[in-house]
């Protein structure tokens, strides 16, 4: 059962960050579908702000050469813009995938990104985007990088009196590009496994990789020692093997050795060869 | 005419808007609200409980204890031995201790967190291995709460006949049957001072008996009624709230309302078992079995639910449906600190089903001898003798089944890798194991000559209400609007046992059928048949006679040998044959069930559309069992971590029928409710095999353990 609070649906962006400057123990709800699941579980809050009337947060524009993503844009409108469709597919096909058609209705990307799950569909794509972030308060407005923003499971450098405005994108439309999860179901899962990949080739070489892994180590990661060592080197089989085992190096690096590893090593390697090809 | 006939399910319109009303619909602006505190430790004796700050919490009306018990502080199914409420000791995590009484909802589960309880621990027995060597009792008669045996023929002599002779131990997991509704009643005090309950509920009579001996009154004190069920697939045969229920209105007199959550259900509720089957089968160079030898094991939690059921279900059925000329079964349940396994639609049946099929396909592929002409080969048919050397004499159709499917496994063609297919095949006896099982039923002549149906027995989804009512109208030659149902009420019908064991088609609906035959004769005199209507009827005949007319119907079935087994424990069997084609992504470890065929002989479809309901849910389900469906004690909570199929993971599904009529049933009928799920799981561990190329020992199969087999391999 939920604990009581108060709901307030401010119309514009400065009516939402006015009352997060004068009220405590207030929090944005920004499509619900994790807070309240988390609220049902006892966290509290005394208000709710509820930003998803606020049409300027809604929607994916091209902007000064980069795409431009309201924080309150769903999931659903994600998967469906012809904008990301076209120049940010991976970010497309992850919102595809996340929660069921209600959660994808209800959620924003805005809100899955502030809730920083280690198993967030929508921040493998985002990194391979190199998504810029802006946040939002009555003192001003600052920048920073999606990498920069996580700085541990469930928690990011925003402060309780900030909201996530929207997020800044770098179109790749000529790139190969896609998002691959391995769950325990179909659909409507937690996602075991998520790689967002983006690679531009030209003539045989790897011109540009991007490469991130959700789900694997304790935050997604973007494989930039797996992308250094692509870029240049031409796209065949002995090429990509040396690849997969830096990528398989990196994430032994970063995370130690894990019991789930048994099963997710391999999967990395099988997907990253499928995804990297060569011949 | 409407049996055989797609007649729409009764209960479609209300459920389709909404206005069936289920347990929680039926709350009152004044209910209380009631929920259970439980216990924290796998086993303990509770030192001391500490109420005061719950009592303090305003809206908290009362805490109930094992000493509020009036009457018996035990129920149980087969055999009276769990406590209502824990009396001293606790023995598994979950276990009820208190019912907390709020103002509402709210206020009675926070209540629940301010309790305190001071538990002395005792040694846990976690596994079924652990309590047969433990020098700790979970029970004080020892840990074994059921040992069966089943001997058929000379076992070294069969193995000595075998040409090829294959054994592994097959494992399988605890299932939850996640029904949508959630264990759910409200109950209150009538007029008369009798305490009524409308529970979501597979029975009703016997839960009125336990509520009344546990309050110390006669039955005729207690009334049970079943709301609208959302679900039950074994879960709610055991008491589960209706007892709280019981004893809160028997203390204040004032309206009660219980609702489970999720997490609580997860927590509480009866288990399917986890079995361990060291399974060894023979068979002669031309694919003739000859020899079945299995060992299996069950941890059963520490309070006996149905684990007797299914420890002797499973050693009868064993063998699954092939002649086997000798078989010997031992069949062990051991009581531990786990949570408890009862009823779940199979009783046991599927696990063996998963041991049986893969073993045959070993066989088969080792003697290079088709899956399905192995099927056939061995197959039980008219004239067999069974596991328990009962001979099959009416209705036994598996052969039929396999020549439905033959034609599409004969044609099948991988498309793609990982593509695979895969048989399975299952024979379960119907109704209760070797003890009477019988079902009342009665019809009346009412009011502007309404014929009205009284029935005890539950509707849980499975559509009971409406194969009854079909039965009724063609014994009667009646319409639908000639008919009232009045349906799960323990004041206006008699016992029809448990919507359980697939009996209620068969065992109900021959109740209903004798008697509507009674009414028949009755009408027939009346001049019903010549023309004249039923409300004249009505008026003429209602001051002379009663014009109530019983059913009853006890299928014939015997108890079996003590020692060995051997006997007629069933009146009828349903056979089936599944085919499953799966596509696995060997990359990721991912399978996908693409589609299945499923033949039934069901003796007689009295609703076609229902049977294929069921098949659909029993593939769903299966599929669930096979590949993602497992609760870990301790650790699973919601459906966060237990993972249930969902309509993306269903495959297409060809539903085929067989109708080899059984003569003791209604216009041949027999059930069909568990052998739909009964050979799925089985079919897709043959098809995984079939597709990549592995042995699957283990349940489920979900994406890890499929990933790391498929890694073993290529290493190997």
């Amino acid at each position: 059962m939920l604990p009581h609070f108060s709901s307030l649906r401010p119309k514009t962006k400065g009516e939402a960050l006015t009352y997060l400057s004068d009220l405590d123990r207030a929090k944005l709800l920004a499509g619900g579908t994790d807070l309240l699941v988390r609220m049902k579980r006892g966290e509290s809050h005394d208000y709710l702000i509820d930003i998803t009337a606020i049409e300027e947060l809604s929607g994916a524009v091209l902007n000064g050469g980069r795409i431009r993503v309201g924080a309150g844009t769903t999931h659903r409108s994600l998967s469906l813009s012809p904008l990301v469709l076209e120049s940010a597919r991976s970010l497309a096909q992850a919102a595809s995938w996340i929660g069921s058609p209600q959660i994808r209705t209800m959620g924003t990307i805005g809100g899955n990104l502030v809730n920083a799950s280690p198993a967030a569909d929508s921040i493998p794509p985002l990194l391979v985007h190199d998504a810029l972030l802006t946040l939002e308060s009555m003192d001003g407005e600052r920048t920073e990088r999606v990498e920069d923003f996580i700085i541990a499971p469930y928690t990011t450098t925003t402060t309780g009196r900030e909201m996530l405005t929207a997020l800044s994108l770098e179109p790749l439309p000529a790139y190969e590009e896609g998002y691959r999860r391995v769950a325990k179901r179909a659909a409507w899962a937690i996602s075991r496994l998520g790689i967002a990949w983006s690679i531009l080739e030209q003539e045989g070489t790897f011109a540009d990789v991007r490469l991130a892994i959700g789900s694997c180590t304790p935050l997604p990661f973007r494989a930039r020692k797996v992308e250094r060592f692509l870029t240049g080197r031409k796209r065949e089989i002995a090429v990509t093997r040396e690849a997969v085992k830096i990528c398989l190096d990196e994430i032994r690096r970063i995370s130690g050795e894990r019991p789930s590893f048994t099963y997710k090593l391999p999967v990395v390697r099988d997907l990253l060869q499928a995804i990297l090809g060569g011949r | 005419m409407f049996v055989g006939k797609e007649l729409v399910r009764v209960d479609a319109r209300a459920k389709a808007v909404g206005s069936a009303a289920f347990a929680y619909d039926l709350k009152t602006e004044d209910a209380l609200f009631a929920c259970v505190f439980r216990s924290e430790r796998h086993h303990g004796r509770i030192r001391n409980i500490d109420l005061g700050e719950a009592l303090a919490l305003e809206g908290v009306v009362r805490i109930l204890s094992a000493k509020d018990i009036p009457g018996r502080n035990l129920f149980g199914s087969i055999r009276k031995d769990q406590p209502f409420l824990a009396d001293g000791i606790v023995r598994f995590a979950g276990e009820p201790i208190l019912v907390v009484v709020g103002k509402d909802e709210g206020i009675a589960r926070r209540a629940i967190t301010l309790i305190k309880v001071d538990y002395e621990d005792l040694t846990p027995v976690l596994s079924a291995a652990d309590a047969a060597v433990s020098p700790v009792l979970v029970r004080e008669k020892g840990n074994v709460l059921s040992y069966r045996t089943l001997r058929k023929g000379d076992i070294d002599r069969g193995f000595a006949e075998a040409d090829v002779v294959v054994e592994h131990t097959f494992t399988t997991q605890w299932v939850d049957h996640a029904f949508m509704e959630t264990e759910a009643g409200f109950a209150y005090p009538d007029g008369d001072g009798r305490i009524n309950i409308r529970s979501s509920t597979q029975n009703v009579h016997y839960k009125r008996s336990e509520v009344a001996a546990m309050l110390g009154v006669p039955d005729g004190q207690i009334r049970v009624l079943q709301a609208t069920t959302g679900g039950g697939f074994g879960g709610k045969l055991d008491v589960t709230v209706e007892g709280f229920l019981g004893l809160a209105v028997h203390h204040l007199k004032r309206p009660v309302m219980m609702r489970y959550t999720r997490e609580e259900s997860f927590l509480s509720n009866t288990k399917r078992h986890p079995l361990s089957i060291e399974y060894k089968m023979g068979a002669r160079k031309d694919g003739t079995l000859t020899a079945v030898k299995a060992n299996i094991i069950g941890d059963t939690g520490p309070y006996a639910s149905y684990g007797e059921t299914v420890c002797l279900r499973a050693a009868v059925h064993a063998t699954g449906p092939y002649e086997v000329p000798h078989v010997s079964i031992d069949s062990r349940m051991f009581l531990t600190n786990n949570p408890i396994s009862g009823a779940m639609r199979g009783f046991g049946i599927p696990q063996l089903a998963f041991a049986h099929e893969s073993q045959l396909d070993e066989i088969a592929s080792l003697l290079r001898i088709d899956p399905i002409d192995i099927r056939m080969r061995n197959a039980l048919k008219k004239g067999s003798l069974t596991a328990t050397s009962q001979k099959l004499s009416a209705s036994a159709g598996l052969l039929e089944t396999l020549k439905q499917v033959e034609p599409f496994w004969r044609q099948r063609q991988k498309q793609g890798k990982g593509a695979g297919f895969g048989l399975g095949c299952m024979y379960y006896g119907i109704g209760n194991t070797g003890v009477p099982n019988p079902a009342n039923a009665h019809v009346e002549l009412g009011d502007e000559g309404k014929v009205i149906l009284h029935t005890g027995a539950c509707e849980i989804g499975q559509g009971s209400d409406t194969v009854l009512l079909q039965i009724l109208l063609d014994t009667l030659e009646i319409e639908p609007r000639d008919v009232v149902l009045d349906r799960g009420d323990t004041d206006t019908s008699l016992d029809a046992g448990s919507s359980s064991a697939s009996r209620q088609t068969y065992i109900s609906g021959k109740a209903v059928h004798e008697a509507g035959l009674r009414m028949r004769e009755f009408l027939e005199r009346q001049g019903y048949y010549r023309g004249k209507d039923l409300r004249d009827i009505y008026r003429f005949a209602k001051d002379e006679q009663p014009l109530r007319f019983d059913g009853y119907f006890d299928p014939p079935a015997r108890a079996i040998d003590g020692e060995t087994s051997q006997g007629a424990p069933y009146a009828t069997y349903g056979f089936a044959t599944h085919m499953a084609e799966i596509r696995v992504e060997e990359a990721t470890g991912e399978c996908r069930v693409r589609r299945v065929h499923a033949s039934h002989d069901v003796g007689k479809a009295i609703n076609p559309n229902l049977i294929r309901g069921q098949i659909q849910g029993g593939v769903a389900m299966g599929i669930g069992f096979a590949l993602m469906e497992e609760f870990t004690p301790g650790k699973t909570s919601s459906f966060d971590t237990y993972y249930l199929p969902t309509s993306m993971d269903m495959p297409e599904i060809e539903v085929m029928l067989v109708e080899d009529p059984e003569p003791s049933g209604p216009y041949g009928a027999k059930g069909v409710g568990e052998p739909a799920l009964i050979p799925q799981a089985a079919s897709i561990v043959n098809a995984l095999r079939d597709a990549v190329g592995v042995k699957v020992y283990e349940l489920p199969c979900n994406v890890e353990r499929l990933k790391i087999l498929l890694e073993k391999k290529e290493k190997t």
